[in-house]
């Protein structure tokens, strides 16, 4: 599996902010992304929208309420076109049956079109190792294989790279003379990566949709490379999440729709590409072999708990990403694995474990954006607070993931605001402290003792010297009899 | 090349990993339900032949219909989404604009799938007047293969007919087959599409209606490969910026034929 180092999110995301680059990167790309977008929604008319979101939730609700049906059929209807069928526990699991797909077919060289679950289940240093030579062929994938690092956003791999820092790695890595032309760089992606297609063995792709009925893997791509790879070698291996199926080919007309406008504003990609087994013995082209690998790697963990189950709804558009106020400051790495923003924060807890990453379903202000985002209208908001909760005082696979120093500061937090006495005594005991040390009715970030993680990264308004009920009593209320006496 | 593309496979066993039947258990587990089908049945997945066949059958006959419009709103959106849209009364005024395209260019090397169009759209002598050469990417057995893709990486143009248009989209739909290979669309930096009107279908649920019936009809047999070209290969991954022709072609055009 992929490094997960989710546990260094409050360090991460402080370094984050202070980047400028990144920071302008980010700008760029959120406000590009969700802008198109928006537009793309004001021309189907919001109405429209609306109703193609309702329908992809209820087939996504459908599928997933029965996810052992639609597997069994999928898994029949791809064996029936000649292709086979893998399933996976976890990511080693996974890896080795790629490993041993690539083995058994004297595979040396792969290429590689987009897939987020390759990501997770960090499948090229596996094959890496076994001594095959794997190729990303997405350009953002490219690019940051070349600079060994993760994605940091779903649809955007190489976001937080500047034209400057592509530039710099081509030099270095790939000999070429510095040029931050961006048309040149594309074009010395496609030289090199277009000999690597026609020498590959074997092809590996994600999927954003297998289609139960018919047994076929759908893709959804810009560049061109997705054809190529499950075109070109006489292999391909298809790797999803067990949650990709639809049942019907008719289900993907409103996915289609919903996808590409959510992602990147477009009305659809260049390509769409539907896989459904090998090449027949008469096709002109095509795969040997087609196999499909269908990955848990801790899904049905979040499929257990009808509270999470949601987040498997997702189709990995990034359009919760590009309207989150977090993610559009601290970027994708800060997240410490392979999804990040709002979505990440649910699904990398339910995948590497909520003792691993209890930071990430706090990096959200809840304001709802996301939700508002969403093409199948997956609740964000809902399932942070729940896993806040539970982290505070959860049940027990939760159990040694919350802080007792933060438990007790919340009772404590509880009980003086839930009692009219206790507060005005804390309120003026408050203002007593903090007056003399505050400028302009604020104190500043400061280092409180057992609460330092809040208050040095926020201001502190000091408490008002009257509280709301003195002034309501002396003043509002008089006010308010008065207008109705008049 | 390395290995070469028709080397005997090695793996012929069955599946890998854990048996398909204890990964259903624990999905089933998780989601605290009894195997088998759902309580209440999926709708389209209920759906008899004749069922499938009528629904197709009113797709048709609403194209029909609406073909004059679909053709205009097919050009309309195929030219948004990055198509060079050519509009053409028929095969030889067609024709005429690849010869056009061949001659601008100055490609020499031409490949084409073999498909119906063709018969009644002679290219390869359109392609000849030009000063190009039209071939068929072709594969004679197996031993071929090398050559025809090497030709291919060499190629100028690829010209393919479409098996639908949608107008929805602006998208041309491909089903490669013997005689239609997936290359042919993919490699060469020019792509032309030569779509007829009975190509035309309106929206995305045509296509599938449609696709769904022959997939009933042949006894469960999809096809290989579908793909939706739409527009021309491009990138947005370094800082935003639109590149064209990444992997696949840089440039496309829809010959819009107003008559078969």
């Amino acid at each position: 599996m992929a490094e997960v180092v989710t546990r260094q999110f409050v360090p991460a995301s402080q370094a984050a902010v202070k980047d400028a680059q990144l920071r302008q990167a980010l700008r760029r790309a959120g406000t590009g992304f969700d802008g198109t977008r928006r537009e793309a929604i004001e021309e189907v008319t919001p109405g429209v929208w609306e109703q193609w979101r309702v329908q992809a939730r209820r087939i996504k609700e459908h599928t997933i309420g029965h996810l052992d049906y639609y597997l069994e059929m999928l898994e029949r209807n791809v064996t029936a076109a000649g292709g086979r069928v893998h399933f996976a526990v976890d990511a080693e699991q996974a890896n080795a049956i790629v490993s041993e797909i690539a083995r058994a077919n004297g595979v040396w060289t792969v290429t590689k079109s987009k897939s987020m679950v390759s990501e997770e289940l960090g499948l090229n240093h596996v094959l890496e190792a076994q001594g095959i030579d794997v190729f990303e062929t997405d350009l953002g994938e490219y690019i940051i294989q070349l600079a060994d690092e993760t994605p940091s956003h779903l649809v955007a791999p190489a976001l937080h790279k500047t034209r400057g820092q592509v530039a710099q790695l081509f030099a270095d890595q790939l000999g070429v003379p510095y040029s931050d032309d961006i048309e040149e760089m594309a074009r010395i992606a496609r030289v090199v990566l277009r000999q690597k297609f026609l020498d590959a063995d074997m092809g590996i792709s994600g999927a954003n949709f297998l289609v139960a009925e018919t047994g076929s893997l759908v893709i959804i791509t810009n560049e061109g490379n997705g054809r190529l790879c499950t075109s070109a070698p006489r292999v391909h291996v298809g790797l999803a999440g067990m949650e990709k199926v639809i049942p019907s080919l008719q289900d993907l007309a409103v996915f289609l729709r919903l996808l590409p406008r959510s992602a990147t504003g477009q009305r659809i990609t260049s390509y769409m590409s539907m896989v459904t087994g090998p090449r027949r013995s008469e096709d002109e082209d095509g795969p040997e072999e087609f196999h499909l690998v269908i990955v848990d790697n801790g899904r049905s963990r979040l499929l257990a708990d009808p509270a999470l189950r949601e987040s498997l709804y997702c189709i990995r558009c990034g359009a919760c990403l590009n309207v989150c106020p977090v993610y559009q400051r601290v970027g994708g790495h800060a997240y410490g694995w392979v999804y990040p923003g709002p979505i990440g924060s649910i699904v990398t807890p339910g995948l590497v474990g909520v003792g691993q990453a209890k930071d990430l379903p706090n990096a959200s202000t809840l304001c709802g954006a996301c939700r508002d985002a969403c093409p199948v209208q997956i609740n964000i908001p809902r399932m942070l607070l729940h896993l806040r909760h539970n982290i505070a005082e959860g049940p027990e696979q939760y159990e040694g993931t919350g802080s007792d120093t933060e438990s007790l500061l919340a009772r404590g937090f509880a009980s003086v605001m839930s009692s009219p006495r206790l507060l005005n005594i804390g309120r003026r005991i408050g203002r007593r402290l903090l007056a003399p040390i505050a400028k302009g009715g604020v104190l500043g970030p400061t280092r409180i003792p057992l609460v330092s993680r809040w208050t040095r990264a926020r201001d502190l308004p000091i408490p008002a010297p009257r509280s709301f009920s003195e002034v309501w009593r002396d003043e509002l209320a008089g006010q308010q009899s008065n207008r109705s006496g008049d | 090349m390395g290995i070469p593309f028709n080397r005997v496979s090695g793996s012929q066993s069955g599946s890998l990993g854990i048996p398909s039947q204890q990964f259903r258990e624990t999905v089933r587990a998780a989601l605290g339900r009894e195997s088998g089908a759902p309580a209440e049945p999926y709708e389209v997945l209920t759906q008899e032949l004749p069922e499938i066949e009528a629904q197709a059958q009113a797709a048709r006959d609403r194209i029909a219909r609406e073909r004059p419009e679909l053709l205009d709103q097919l050009a309309a959106t195929a030219g948004l989404r990055g198509w060079n849209v050519q509009r053409c009364e028929g095969a030889e005024e067609g024709l005429d604009y690849v010869a056009w395209l061949v001659r601008s260019l100055g490609a020499t090397s031409v490949a084409r799938s073999e498909q119906p169009v063709f018969d009644t759209a002679p290219v390869d002598a359109a392609v000849a007047g030009a000063g190009g050469l039209c071939w068929p990417a072709v594969y004679d057995g197996p031993a071929s293969r090398t050559e025809v893709r090497q030709r291919l990486a060499e190629s100028g143009m690829g010209i393919t007919g479409a098996d639908y248009a949608i107008a929805e989209t602006g998208s041309v739909v491909v089903l490669p087959r013997r005689g239609l290979s997936r290359l042919v669309s993919v490699v060469p930096p020019v792509h032309v599409a030569i779509v007829r009107p009975s190509d035309v279908v309106g929206t995305l649920d045509d296509l599938f209606a449609l696709r769904r019936l022959e997939y009933a009809r042949d006894g469960g047999e999809m096809g290989s490969y579908l793909n939706f070209i739409t527009g021309p290969s491009r990138t947005a991954d370094i800082e935003q910026t639109i590149v064209v022709g990444v992997h696949g072609p840089r440039e496309v055009h829809m010959v819009l034929l107003n008559k078969e």
